[in-house]
């Protein structure tokens, strides 16, 4: 039986071993966390406490000021100690609320709300106000994205639980310890979007995640159409558009939105924080995510309070050996190193690795030599090598006419050159240079 | 507690790299060359190997010796310079003087390679270059042909090729007669097997389907360019009232079209580029067999084809998610 699947695409090592059969382990509560106002794509938060207040676990404490945004929650109760930027996973060091436990665990959480009771309105405000983000990754407001425009109805809705960077485990164990949560949270989210079916994607090599979650239609599904789709085992098969187009067969227009072919894609993770969100009234607080690495010496999947610093977990949760070079937040494919293990576990951190040396190695580049490779590999059949060529040559025009901006920095290209070549940070680069130069063009009235 | 003294590497994503690199390709088409090698030394003697010896290191010490001299860093281990130099010897006679080996091979490393930034700044394959070099510079070393060690029919030291003879005047039927073929089938089985005398590594098709097919399984190459060189030859000459078979199995075809005309540095890499230069680079070569001086035309006709890339790669092909723009009312 051929598996459904995309063109392109590579098959890194999976490294999925350690972790897979680890269920995850909660953390203690920590002393104390560092919170980052802004945590999704899109606008700066302001603050909505002051350094000595005291805030409860689950209560608000940094407001969305512009559409996109996500709002944020305190994830312990204790007092704000101060607000200052504090290292964040995304390099830019951003506005962070530091809290002090005080060892009491009152929370503030939402009052339920039956997603399927309430208005559209009243569903879209309530994940707005539990600061529900995409939690794959990319950290796109759920409530936003849940929220299509009237004319772009909705038919598909994929419970995306590919997990295809390699090393993580977290999306797999969530199928497994909380298969009737996903259910739930698919449930409500097919019904806000009005969406007639609703589809559970997963890898091939998870296969055993299926039957766990088959179980739970009968109580969970109200009423929605569900069913499951095995995927081929490929990075990049977890891409949103990967998986539409594997699953449904369409493809999301270039420079078009998921919407734009009626389908939605929500993380496994994140359907268990919608489910959360309105049946139990709990803000996105808490996540799961993969600890691992070849420096890592306790590889395991763990639970943590949003704001966790990660030094804060080691030694007693986490060990690393001395040979540790690199510490990735994410996967190990578009995951982004940290500067410093003050840096606190973020909504859309999935796992953390712990590379050695020998993992962190830096290779010289080559000219390119045009193999094809990257061109097979692209999964949006890109010509990664003519774009990295306009690029040298400074023509951001010609780049973009191949292609740079559909280009979704999945880091594939860069995984199989064998000159060695960037290409993935080269377009991330070239990206800006194009977005400059049509700010520019716009300025002198071009 | 964090290690004060702890540094962490800072680095873009991905973080993760094959283990696949420039040096393992050029193996692979070192590896997948052995067996015409062997061929050559099979049919015209151990002097093949001597021949195709001196290509490779001078080929190496070329490549290492420049870049030292401008203090640039060195890098023969990538195995480029050794894939140059034995190219460069399978598609030399194999009585060539061992100095002109030498020159050509050296020449074709600084001047088609070294010159235009090393390896993937070349515009031109850099063994057709040395070639192209020895052929001006002394053609009658280039064209002095010897007979296989194995051939049926053996009255000289010195014959032509099967191509030489066609262009000196001579028929099919004198092409049968120089290997000892009773008739068409027999002489397309000496041709495939390459008992006739040529350069060192082209006369077997048997032994270079081999060595490109373990190139097409282990995905170094791309079969596209090959087929259209090979069915661009067949036709053509078919179109000037060749024997099409024979056309495609005499001279450097097979050897142009698997391992030549995929050079990935001086062919196209978008798909209508590859089939465009295939096809322009057998068409090329009929030209130049039938209408040109020269018996022999793959060597120009590939190397006429390495211009023409930069244009070849305009037309990309679709996107994923690529809309056709709706027309805009002027």
């Amino acid at each position: 039986m051929s598996l459904k699947t995309f063109r392109g695409g590579i098959h890194p090592p999976e490294h999925k071993e350690s972790t897979r059969d680890l269920p995850i382990e909660r953390v203690p509560t920590p002393k104390s966390v560092v919170i980052h106002l802004t945590q999704a794509i899109g606008a700066q938060n302001q603050p909505l406490v002051k350094v000595g207040d005291r805030v409860v676990k689950g209560q608000m404490i940094g407001d969305v000021q512009a559409c996109p945004a996500a709002t944020v929650h305190a994830s312990i109760t204790g007092i704000v100690r101060k607000i200052e930027p504090a290292p964040q996973s995304n390099l830019k060091d951003g506005m962070a609320v530091f809290i002090e436990a005080d060892g009491t665990d009152e929370t503030a959480y939402m009052a339920p709300l039956d997603a399927f009771a309430c208005s559209r309105e009243e569903a879209i405000k309530r994940l707005r106000d539990a600061g529900i983000v995409g939690m794959g990754g990319a950290s796109f407001p759920t409530d936003v994205k849940l929220a299509p425009p009237a004319d772009k109805p909705i038919d598909t809705i994929i419970a995306n639980g590919a997990e295809c960077e390699p090393y993580l485990t977290i999306d797999y164990r969530t199928m497994m310890e909380s298969p009737a949560d996903v259910v739930e949270g698919l449930a409500i989210a097919a019904h806000i979007v009005g969406a007639t079916r609703a589809i559970v994607a997963i890898e091939s090599n998870k296969a055993d995640a299926l039957p766990v979650i088959e179980q739970q239609f009968a109580g969970h599904s109200h009423g929605i159409r569900m069913g499951t789709i095995i995927a081929a085992t490929k990075y990049p098969e977890g891409g949103e558009k990967m998986l539409m187009k594997a699953i449904t067969g369409r493809e999301v227009p270039s420079k078009g939105l998921p919407f734009d072919i009626g389908v939605i894609c929500q993380n496994v993770g994140t359907l268990k924080a919608i489910k959360e969100a309105f049946i139990d009234g709990k803000p996105l607080i808490e996540r799961g995510f993969t600890v691992s690495g070849g420096a890592c010496k306790t590889p395991k999947n763990l639970y943590a309070p949003i704001g966790t610093v990660i030094a804060d977990l080691i030694p007693d949760v986490i060990q690393m050996s001395d040979d540790v070079r690199k510490v990735i937040f994410g996967g190990p494919m578009m995951g982004v190193t940290v500067p410093s293990l003050q840096t606190p576990i973020a909504k859309g951190t999935s796992g953390v690795l712990f590379f050695t040396a020998a993992e962190s190695k830096q290779y010289e580049e080559r000219l390119c030599i045009r193999c094809g490779r990257c061109a097979n590999a692209c999964p949006a059949q890109l010509m990664p090598m003519l774009m990295n060529a306009a690029l040298d040559a400074n023509d951001v025009n010609r780049a973009d006419a191949i292609g740079l901006v559909d280009c979704f920095e999945c880091g594939a290209c860069s995984y199989v050159c064998p000159a060695r070549i960037p290409l993935t940070q080269r377009f991330k680069l070239g990206k800006d240079l194009l977005r400059n130069q049509r700010a520019k063009e716009a300025r002198h009235g071009k | 507690m964090e290690n004060k003294t702890m540094k962490l590497v800072l680095s873009g994503a991905p973080h993760f790299v094959t283990g696949y690199d420039i040096q393992k390709t050029m193996g692979m088409v070192i590896i997948a060359l052995l067996p015409a090698l062997a061929g050559g030394v099979y049919f015209f003697g151990l002097r093949a190997l001597l021949v195709t010896a001196v290509s490779i290191v001078s080929a190496v010490a070329a490549e290492f010796l420049f870049r030292k001299a401008l203090r640039r860093e060195t890098h023969v281990t990538d195995l480029s310079a050794v894939v140059t130099g034995m190219l460069l010897a399978l598609i030399l006679p194999v009585s060539s003087p061992l100095w002109m080996a030498a020159i050509g091979s050296a020449f074709a490393i600084i001047v088609a390679k070294e010159l235009f930034g090393g390896l993937g700044g070349n515009f031109a394959n850099p063994a057709l270059v040395g070639r192209a070099v020895l052929l001006m510079s002394w053609p009658a070393f280039m064209t002095r042909w010897s007979p296989s060690l194995h051939a049926a029919v053996v009255d000289a030291t010195t014959t032509a090729t099967p191509l030489g003879i066609l262009k000196l005047g001579g028929t099919i039927t004198d092409v049968m007669k120089s290997v000892g073929a009773s008739g068409k089938p027999a002489l397309y089985l000496q041709m495939f097997l390459g008992n006739h005398s040529g350069s060192i590594g082209e006369t077997s098709a048997l032994l270079l389907l081999l060595g490109a097919a373990f190139l097409v399984v282990t995905r170094v190459i791309d079969l596209r360019t090959p087929v259209a060189m090979i069915a661009a030859t067949f036709v053509a000459s078919w179109l000037f009232g060749q024997d099409p078979t024979f056309s495609v199995l005499a001279g450097g075809i097979l050897l142009g079209a698997f391992f030549m005309a995929t050079d990935y540095v001086t062919t196209p890499v978008t798909p209508i580029g590859k089939w465009a230069f295939g096809i322009g680079a057998g068409l090329m070569t009929v030209l130049i067999r039938q209408l040109g001086n020269f018996p022999e035309g793959v060597t120009y006709g590939i190397l006429l084809m390495n211009v023409l890339v930069p244009y070849l790669d305009k037309i990309i092909p679709r996107k994923f998610g690529f809309v056709k723009p709706r027309k805009v009312n002027a």
